[in-house]
């Protein structure tokens, strides 16, 4: 099981000799060095400033610099064409990811709670998640052709297996002591369900959609690099053929962004409605 | 794949009489039913989309026996041990360092994190770019989609290391490398495990999106080709050998994982 | 009455040997999960007479194993100094080795590499620390056990492995942090007598911690009790018993003077307990 990096206790494990020690408050310059921030800004000034060096010493046509990145990205921002293609890019998003949520979570739940039908459909489910879903592309191009439905289509088989994976082990891992304890103060079938199951298994199913959102973001953009080169994808392939090295640096730049903060989205959504609980399911990203 | 472990757990702790029907091994019999239904399907629906197994495996042996197929596998399977070693170098001290050392947590962990989920064949391009049209590339995305995966699980197995192993280990007076080496990295391996699994899965993912994408050598160029031609046949056979060779990584993965990490009782293998 | 003495160099036999352990003064505090500081032990004096058991008693918070943590040189302190054999404690040394409470053994190593690794961290060459090792393996009653691992032993045989490999590397003391309190009842009684049969064959320093009164008074030569927020030693409280005790342990638990001794403690612990019950339960 992976589990995230979540900011924790740190252990002091080095760098400090036992023995008395002066007492004090930290400094200024000690409480700097302790916060995470200054880290970070510094580790992106280093990749910034060697980008650009290297893209000014040996950048050429096809390696904008950084600063030139950054400018495509702000011309970009300001442009019909690119929130045109989002637009387009989204609807696929937004429609095939319902749907992987509207399907997958039932079908999770039931999975989880009727074992005899999940030995079956363990397989499947083992073999989905390490098979690469590109190469089914050409297969949905040559069904459905190249419109809205093919992308939407491969939207949901990308995201549909972490969601139904994690509500299924959601299911799962509720603690069968409080099922016995709520059928022990004479609760129903539907009780158990509404009172036990579902508010147990959410953390998980939460974590699950959160990773959908994630693959989602994913299955949009693959479909669009490599069979139908429409909207976000599109201009990614138009403008490397056109070698505008910038406005392509600046597409993936602003693609990343929105995939990051969908997935920020999730994350925010998901610790919201789960803060009772630390979730311990799957977290194969 | 924890999903894998959990499964065996669950069947196991279940030793009770069941029909005879449902001592039959799932898997194969699932299997098999959904051969079935392919090839069925595939003849009643007639579509050319959706040819029938019998169609793809005959496809599938005519491309083993012209040699497409193993030039092109040896191909995959060059950029994909390439990417998964860079994956797996870079990962481990970069995990391993994040893990040890507050401050490179700090300055990398975010971005990690970021890299991870971001989704990684937007930078094809910029590899294109920058290493131009061929292996190059394809080992870059690779190791794009591998190596995050591989440096968080360290990360975190090196923290989740039980703090009591390590003050045992300085109170008899272990040195900062002899806590990393005799204490830290045994205790982490387990979960280091873990996320080397998962990257192997991701690697042969990067490596076909990457081939897709840069199509100029291995299975991923045969798919982009024959989905070019609207040859189904040809794109499902290959999908059937990708999925050999994703289950065949991971198969190995946990090979090397049960061999290294034999101590952990046999009760415990199945929370991980 | 039992009496007692807050002069740890009182009248007691003890007295004729020097000192190995002296603390002076030590106060150490941390930063509580709350933000505040935590006085986890203000101004402790003790001295521990070479050779001699000695028990820590106190209710849980009282900072005894933070004590403990100080005097094996694993955690920093604000003020004060500890002495072992007249030197200043500045890290981890050879001198002290510890056993703890949850074992801390490693998983993956057998027993016989696990009772030497504190020998292999010090650079003792394979074949004698191997040698060294099943010596003592086998004077915790575990040969036949070598090439086995902690997660296919009990609890009562994994704390004979942690204990085996303290006493590996051979140190003039032994710190144990309530090294019985992860075992059963029975297994307890058992290790409680092999440690003293141990100690007296062996004769060497030993500070153990310890939440029982029982154990308290039937291991120690002196039991220091301690009470808590701030942790500090409240009283030392002598064990005139007899020794040899591993002989007969349960004659020992029957004399008038250990069920006085162990009914002082408990009044005493009582005491410190009502002082710090919450005001408002007085309602």
């Amino acid at each position: 099981m992976t589990a995230a990096i979540t900011p924790r206790e740190r252990r002091r494990t080095s760098g400090f000799r036992a023995g008395p020690q002066p007492e004090g408050r930290p400094s200024l310059w000690r409480r700097i060095a302790d916060a995470s921030l200054p880290y970070q800004l510094l580790t992106f000034a280093v990749f910034a400033a060697a980008w650009e060096l290297y893209a000014r010493e040996w950048g050429g046509l096809l390696i904008p610099t950084f600063i030139e990145t950054v400018e495509a990205t702000a011309e970009l921002l300001g442009s019909a064409e690119l929130w045109q293609a989002m637009y387009v890019s989204n609807q696929a998003l937004v429609l095939g990811f319902g749907i992987a949520v509207v399907v997958g979570v039932p079908s999770g739940i039931v999975l989880g709670r009727f074992r005899t039908l999940e030995r079956f459909a363990d397989v499947y489910l083992n073999i989905l998640l390490v098979t690469p879903m590109a190469a089914i592309i050409p297969l949905l191009v040559m069904s459905v052709g190249f419109g809205l439905t093919s992308r939407v289509i491969l939207v949901t088989i990308f995201s549909i297996v972490m969601v139904v994976v994690n509500s299924r082990a959601g299911v799962r891992q509720v603690d069968p002591s409080l099922i016995e304890m709520a059928r022990s103060f004479g609760a129903s079938e539907r009780q158990i369900w509404s009172r036990i199951l579902l508010p147990g298994a959410l953390p998980a199913i939460m974590t699950g959609i959160r990773l959908g959102v994630g693959r989602a973001v994913t299955g949009m953009v693959l479909v669009e690099l490599l069979m139908v080169s429409t909207a976000m994808g599109g201009l990614i392939l138009e403008y490397r053929g056109l070698f505008k090295a910038p406005l392509l640096y600046g597409t993936i730049v602003i693609i990343l962004a929105e995939a990051l903060l969908l997935i920020s989205v999730a994350r925010w959504c998901e610790r919201r409605l789960t803060r009772w609980a630390q979730t311990t399911t799957a977290r194969s990203a | 794949m924890s999903t894998l472990a959990g499964q065996r757990r669950a069947r196991t702790a279940h030793p009770r009489r069941q029909p005879s029907w449902r001592r039959l091994p799932a898997a194969p019999l699932s299997l098999a039913a959904g051969a079935a239904a392919w090839e069925l399907i595939g003849h009643l629906a007639g579509v050319s989309f959706f040819p029938p197994l019998s169609t793809v495996l005959v496809r599938l042996a005519d491309m083993a026996f012209n040699g497409v197929i193993f030039s092109s596998l040896g191909d995959s399977l060059l950029n994909l041990a390439l990417g998964f070693a860079i994956s797996l170098a870079a990962g481990l001290l970069t995990g391993v360092a994040m893990g040890r050392y507050r401050r490179v947590e700090a300055a990398l962990g975010v971005y990690v994190y970021a890299l991870l989920t971001a989704p990684s064949l937007v930078f094809a391009p910029i590899f294109f770019s920058v290493l131009g049209e061929g292996r190059g590339s394809i080992i870059a995305v690779v190791v794009m989609y591998a190596m995050f995966v591989i440096i968080i699980n360290t990360a975190s197995a090196i923290q989740s290391v039980p703090a009591h192993l390590v003050e045992m280990a300085r109170s008899y007076g272990a040195s900062e490398r002899q806590v990393l080496l005799r204490v830290m990295l045994p205790a982490a391996t387990p979960m280091i495990m873990a996320g080397v699994r998962l990257g192997i899965g991701r690697a042969v993912t990067g490596m076909i999106n990457g081939e897709m994408f840069i199509a100029v050598v291995g299975l991923g160029r045969i798919v982009t080709e024959a989905g070019g031609r609207f040859d189904s046949a040809s794109v499902l056979a290959v999908l059937l050998v990708i999925i050999a060779v994703a289950l065949g990584g991971v198969a190995l993965v946990q090979i090397v994982d049960r061999r290294i990490t034999r101590w952990i009782p046999k009760t415990s293998r199945g929370d991980r | 009455m039992v009496r007692t003495q807050t002069d740890p160099l009182g009248s007691d036999d003890y007295r004729k040997e020097r000192l190995m352990i002296e603390i002076r003064g030590l106060s150490k505090s941390f930063v509580g999960q709350d933000g505040g500081r935590v006085e986890a032990l203000r101004d402790v004096d003790l001295d521990v007479g070479e050779n001699e058991f000695l028990t820590v008693l106190g209710p849980s918070g009282c900072g005894k194993t933070t004590l403990l943590k100080a005097i094996a040189g694993l955690i920093p302190w604000q003020d004060g100094d500890i002495l072992i054999d007249g030197t200043p404690v500045r890290g981890p040394g050879a001198d002290r080795s510890m056993v703890f409470q949850n074992f801390a053994l490693l998983p993956w190593a057998t027993v016989l590499d696990n009772v030497a690794f504190g020998l292999r961290m010090r650079g003792v060459g394979r074949a004698e620390r191997e040698e060294r090792a099943r010596s003592l393996i086998a004077m915790v009653g575990l040969s036949g056990f070598e090439t086995k691992r902690p997660g296919e032993l009990s609890g009562g045989m994994q704390q004979r492995v942690g204990i085996a490999r303290a006493l590996a590397v051979r140190p003039r003391v032994l710190l144990m942090d309530e090294p019985f309190g992860a075992v059963d009842e029975q297994t307890r009684r058992l290790l409680q007598e092999e440690l003293l049969a141990i100690w007296e064959e062996h004769r060497l320093t030993v500070v153990f911690i310890t939440h029982s009164m029982e154990e308290a008074v039937l291991l120690g030569d002196r039991v220091v009790l301690m009470s808590a927020r701030p942790g500090r030693i409240a009283e030392i409280v002598p064990v005139p018993l007899q020794r040899p005790r591993s002989s007969d342990v349960s004659a020992l638990e029957r004399s008038g003077k250990y069920v006085e001794i162990t009914a002082y403690l408990w009044d005493r612990l009582r005491d410190m307990h009502e002082e710090h019950r919450p005001a408002t339960v007085a309602r």
